[in-house]
């Protein structure tokens, strides 16, 4: 825990955030945000950035007067006209720090809109996203577990596996799912934003996206034969996972994300063990691949030493590959104060900082060799102050494009992942190799012929 | 292409009734036949996918975010803190790179205990923290949402954190709910610049005798660094700039000035026209935007001025920009003319890019503001007319009065009034003013609007934000972002004109374009005929 009161440049954002995010992974769904409209105009600013993709999302611009008589008129108006123009199959409705502070009880006002109103062809999903409840990680979760908590509706088994995923890329859930694919295991991913927030260009703009999670499928995800939950460092209560295995029984299976060799290993034994098949063989020749790469690169990660600082979820995940590889951990930061990662097996776990910002981090950091850093574009100021170069990796990316587009699950990803660590290890060192073998060699070979009181230029 | 009035109406009838007559009172088609009015600066519609933020958006992001020596604390939960991190691309640069904080963002990342329990213990830690870590001049608090209604009093601590560590500690209340955009916001700092930071240096003159401000122009991509190496060719002295580069050390001192040059009028507007009460300096409205923008502002500066020298200088510094740009427009100008342009941008540029849009020949056919008010569209003389509703009633207006010892009149009041007839002094015609008939003005601009406005004009590119940029990419569409340049700038003067028109010419001209129907596009989808018999 960070002792110090002031933050000073935040690894984390709010819990809205994580919100918006998630449901941007659920066919056609648009969030209002309740509260001012900066909230929503910020949230849609920075998704946008990251991913290059428009973001839209409503706000019920709350002003004075809602402040002090309440929001239900605005909340309303809001959903009218966003139902009007829309036509969305699901609203989330998020609340923000003046939401919560002023006591907005949103889920009453949503409910008598639906019965005043008489819509059934629209879903409302409230949920509670004070910002100052957790960050924007916990926001994720917390609205994932809404959306099942207020969709999913008692079915037959249908003989599909979930996949509740954190915060992780668009080309992350494309890997996870062609895994699955290879497998032949039917499969629904909660939520899917691999289309929404990466989406293929085409002339016809179409304002809400039709792709990501389909309702009916969430709706029957208590006929799933198992849920896999990459939650490893999430709090029980917040666990999506949790309430299916609660509520409807769901078989569980909380593994880590899927990164590096052990922790993808983890994901096809529980493939293995849930379906009773075997791995595919293009599963086991990639696994085959990562483990010759490792064995490349060990010499060089072996010598690399990086600081890194991500969501919960990856960074644990990311840990591991790098322990795998021994590649040292000078420090390990989250911003999130909420996770249960200090919990997990960590071999350097006084290195581990939770509820960090970039304050701690450069102290933490000070005076230690560092070859390279891990995380999203906000560390930049590693490479303006310290000249540690930043692999980047996580969200926000803004300073360099295709956020969207990096690939770091599964033994494919981790492949790319590794290799883009050892590259920022060895770029370093062919940077600066010749420089320090002339320190280390040739200087003290010209001092001693030099006080031999020779020529050292004659000899060459 | 044109747009009627019955074709406005039913791209409007999919709105409720009540949003239509809202949204039809903040769209008008130009017809210079009729005195034609604007509604702007009144509530956003709920639900409406606005480009609009919050008064502290306004408030830290905008004005008060570019003072590059001061600790900007953001007193609340971690996330209007972070939002407004370096997202703005405003470039500083300080003698002593140790006393630059842009960088930082510091916030007191208030949790649950904090808004139950009250923040103000908390606010003082960190003003304590602060000052150990960085040992600022001075700071800002700004209030996010929840600080009002927990009733933490900033003023308190900022109080008492004065008295303890001797530095000037303001706070601002510009609680994201606060009037109806960001608007707001600017207002609230505007206020308290003037009230607790202008006058406060011990200068009485400035170093030369054509000693100006720069208000309203926060140096996004460098605009401000160019616009000031113009001047100071010309030989102005800038003695502040709000705040693009701005210093709190050089505002102080800010009322030295003989003339306040009003870049961004919407946003900073309220500064002028107090700076005028209380010390004497009339203000001027300029615009760097665009060549020929520039040249007028420059003459009216000297103008203004009246002396040969300044005047002959004016001149010669002119001929040397453009002799050093001549020709170079022209090769831009064979890809950019005769096309159209929207151009909806927040509180001024929407008006100021329109004249060097028409320099490379792209003309405008519809324009707007996210958060500008009436006389920004219409012009200053509709001021008194404006009715003053109760968002805009809740921010306080600073009554400023004649500084009894630093008040001035900087120019005679015939010459004065002389001047105003011939050169924009405390003057400004708006946007509304410079649009050609047909062409359409939009306030407010929403997300729905945007694409159906696109589908009937299908202008050749959209200069606009960065969350409804890529709305219209993905419309085929090139979009020039003009809030915080996509990565490039600066686009003031001379030089920045052709940095523009190398942008937008390279929007059009990408190959990509070409590539967007496949080789394939129009071959059968099979392969092979239907054999005879076969069905």
């Amino acid at each position: 825990m960070n002792a110090k009161n002031v933050n000073i440049n935040p690894c984390h954002m709010c819990m809205p955030m994580g919100g918006v995010l998630a449901f941007k992974g659920i066919e056609k769904s648009v969030v209002v945000i309740h509260g001012s409209q900066g909230c929503s105009t910020y949230i849609r600013r920075h998704i946008a950035e990251h991913f290059n993709e428009p973001v839209d999302v409503g706000s019920t611009s709350l002003n004075e007067k809602g402040t002090v008589y309440g929001g239900e008129d605005n909340l309303k108006k809001g959903l009218e006209n966003i139902i009007r123009v829309y036509n969305p199959k699901m609203i989330g409705v998020l609340t923000t720090c003046l939401a919560e502070t002023i006591g907005e009880d949103i889920k009453r006002m949503t409910e008598t809109f639906i019965k005043d109103t008489g819509l059934s062809h629209v879903q409302i999903i409230p949920v509670h996203t004070a910002g100052y409840s957790g960050s924007h990680s916990e926001g994720f979760f917390s609205s994932v577990r809404r959306i099942l908590e207020n969709t999913v509706i008692p079915s037959e088994p249908n003989g599909k596996i979930g996949l509740i995923i954190p915060n992780i890329s668009p080309a992350d859930i494309r890997e996870l799912k062609r895994m699955m694919k290879l497998f032949s295991l039917p499969y629904v991913v909660l939520p899917d934003f691999s289309d929404s927030l990466d989406g293929v260009y085409q002339k016809q703009y179409l304002k809400l996206s039709p792709h990501g999670t389909k309702i009916k499928d969430i709706q029957t995800m208590s006929g799933l034969k198992a849920i896999i939950e990459f939650s490893a460092t999430l709090q029980d209560d917040l666990s999506p996972g949790e309430y299916m295995k609660k509520e409807y029984g769901v078989p569980l299976y909380r593994i880590p994300l899927p990164v590096g060799l052990r922790f993808s290993d983890q994901l096809i034994s529980v493939l293995r063990e849930i379906s009773g098949k075997k791995a595919p063989k293009m599963l086991l020749e990639e696994r085959g691949r990562l483990l010759d790469a490792m064995i490349d690169a060990h010499k060089h990660n072996a010598q690399g030493k990086t600081l890194l600082y991500l969501e919960p979820e990856q960074l644990y995940a990311t840990i591991s590959l790098l322990e795998e590889n021994g590649v040292g951990i000078v420090l390990a930061a989250t911003g999130s104060e909420y996770s249960t990662i200090a919990k997990k097996e960590i071999r350097q776990k006084d290195r581990l900082f939770t509820g960090a910002d970039f304050d701690l981090i450069f102290k933490e950091a000070e005076g230690q060799d560092i070859d390279f850093a891990i995380g999203n574009s906000d560390g930049r100021v590693l490479t303006e102050k310290r000249g540690i170069p930043l692999l980047r990796r996580g969200f926000p990316i803004h300073d360099r494009m295709g956020g969207g587009r990096i690939l770091s699950v599964g033994y494919a990803g981790s492949i790319q992942l590794l290799d883009s660590i050892t590259n920022m290890i060895l770029d370093k060192k062919l940077t600066s190799y010749r420089q320090q073998m002339t320190e280390k060699l040739l200087e003290p070979l010209k001092n001693g012929a030099e006080s031999r009181g020779e020529s050292y230029g004659d000899k060459i | 292409m044109a747009i009627s009035k019955e074709k406005l109406d039913k791209m409007l009838e999919v709105y409720p009734s009540k949003v239509k007559k809202s949204r039809k009172s903040h769209i008008m088609i130009k017809d210079g036949c009729e005195t034609q009015t604007i509604e702007a600066n009144t509530r956003t519609v709920p639900g409406i996918i606005t480009n609009r933020g919050c008064a502290f958006a306004g408030c830290k992001g905008v004005v008060l975010g570019p003072l590059k020596d001061m600790i900007h604390i953001v007193h609340g939960p971690v996330g209007c803190a972070f939002y407004t991190w370096g997202t703005r691309r405003n470039k500083a640069k300080t003698e002593d790179p140790a006393k630059n904080f842009l960088n930082y963002c510091v916030t007191t990342d208030m949790q649950e205990s904090d808004i139950v329990f009250g923040g103000e213990k908390k606010l003082m830690n960190v003003i304590d923290d602060v000052m150990e870590e960085f040992n600022p001049a001075a700071i800002t608090l700004t209030a996010t949402c929840p600080i009002g209604l927990i009733g933490d009093d900033m003023g308190a601590v900022a109080k008492s954190a004065e008295e303890k560590y001797g530095v000037s500690v303001l706070h601002f209340n510009c609680e994201g709910y606060k009037g109806v955009s960001q608007s707001a916001g600017h207002h609230i700092a505007n206020n308290v610049l003037v009230d607790k930071i202008i006058g406060q240096g011990e200068k009485e003159q400035a170093d030369s005798k054509y000693a100006i401000n720069l208000l309203g122009e926060y140096n996004i991509g460098g605009d401000g660094w160019e616009i000031e190496r113009i001047l100071n060719d010309i030989g102005y002295e800038v003695v502040s700039v709000m705040t693009g580069d701005g210093s709190y050390e050089d505002l102080k001192n800010a009322h030295v000035a003989e003339l306040n040059l009003v870049q961004c009028h919407r946003s900073i507007n309220y500064i002028a026209e107090m700076l005028e009460t209380k010390y004497g300096i009339p203000w001027l409205k300029v615009n760097f935007i665009g060549i020929d923008a520039t040249i007028e502002t420059l003459r009216n500066m000297a103008m203004y001025f009246g002396e040969q020298d300044l005047i002959d200088q004016t001149e010669k510094i002119i001929a040397k920009e453009l002799s050093e740009i001549e020709g170079k427009l022209e090769q831009y100008k064979k890809i950019t003319q005769n096309k159209t342009s929207f151009c909806f941008v927040g509180g001024s540029r929407g008006h100021h890019y329109q004249g060097l849009f028409a320099e490379l020949g792209i003309e405008t056919v519809l324009a707007g503001y996210e958060f500008a008010h009436r006389d920004d569209y219409e012009g200053r003389e509709v001021i008194p007319d404006i009715k003053i509703d109760a968002d805009s009633k809740n921010i306080p207006d600073l009554k400023v009065e004649p500084d009894p010892d630093r008040f001035r009149l900087r120019i005679p009041e015939k010459l004065y009034e002389e001047l105003k007839a011939k050169i924009p002094l405390s003057e400004y015609k708006g946007m509304n003013a410079d649009m050609a008939d047909g062409t359409v003005i939009v306030d407010d601009l929403n997300h729905y609007e945007t694409e159906e406005f696109i589908k009937i004009f299908k202008p050749d590119i959209f200069a606009s934000g960065i969350k409804d940029k890529y709305v219209v990419q993905k419309m085929g569409i090139p979009a020039k972002q003009l809030h915080s340049y996509d990565y490039s700038g600066p686009y003031a003067g001379f030089k920045g004109a052709l940095n523009f028109a190398a942008d937008v010419s390279m929007s059009f001209a990408t190959p990509t374009w070409n590539f967007i129907a496949p080789p394939w596009k129009g071959e059968p989808l099979l392969d092979g005929k239907i054999e005879k018999g076969a069905e």
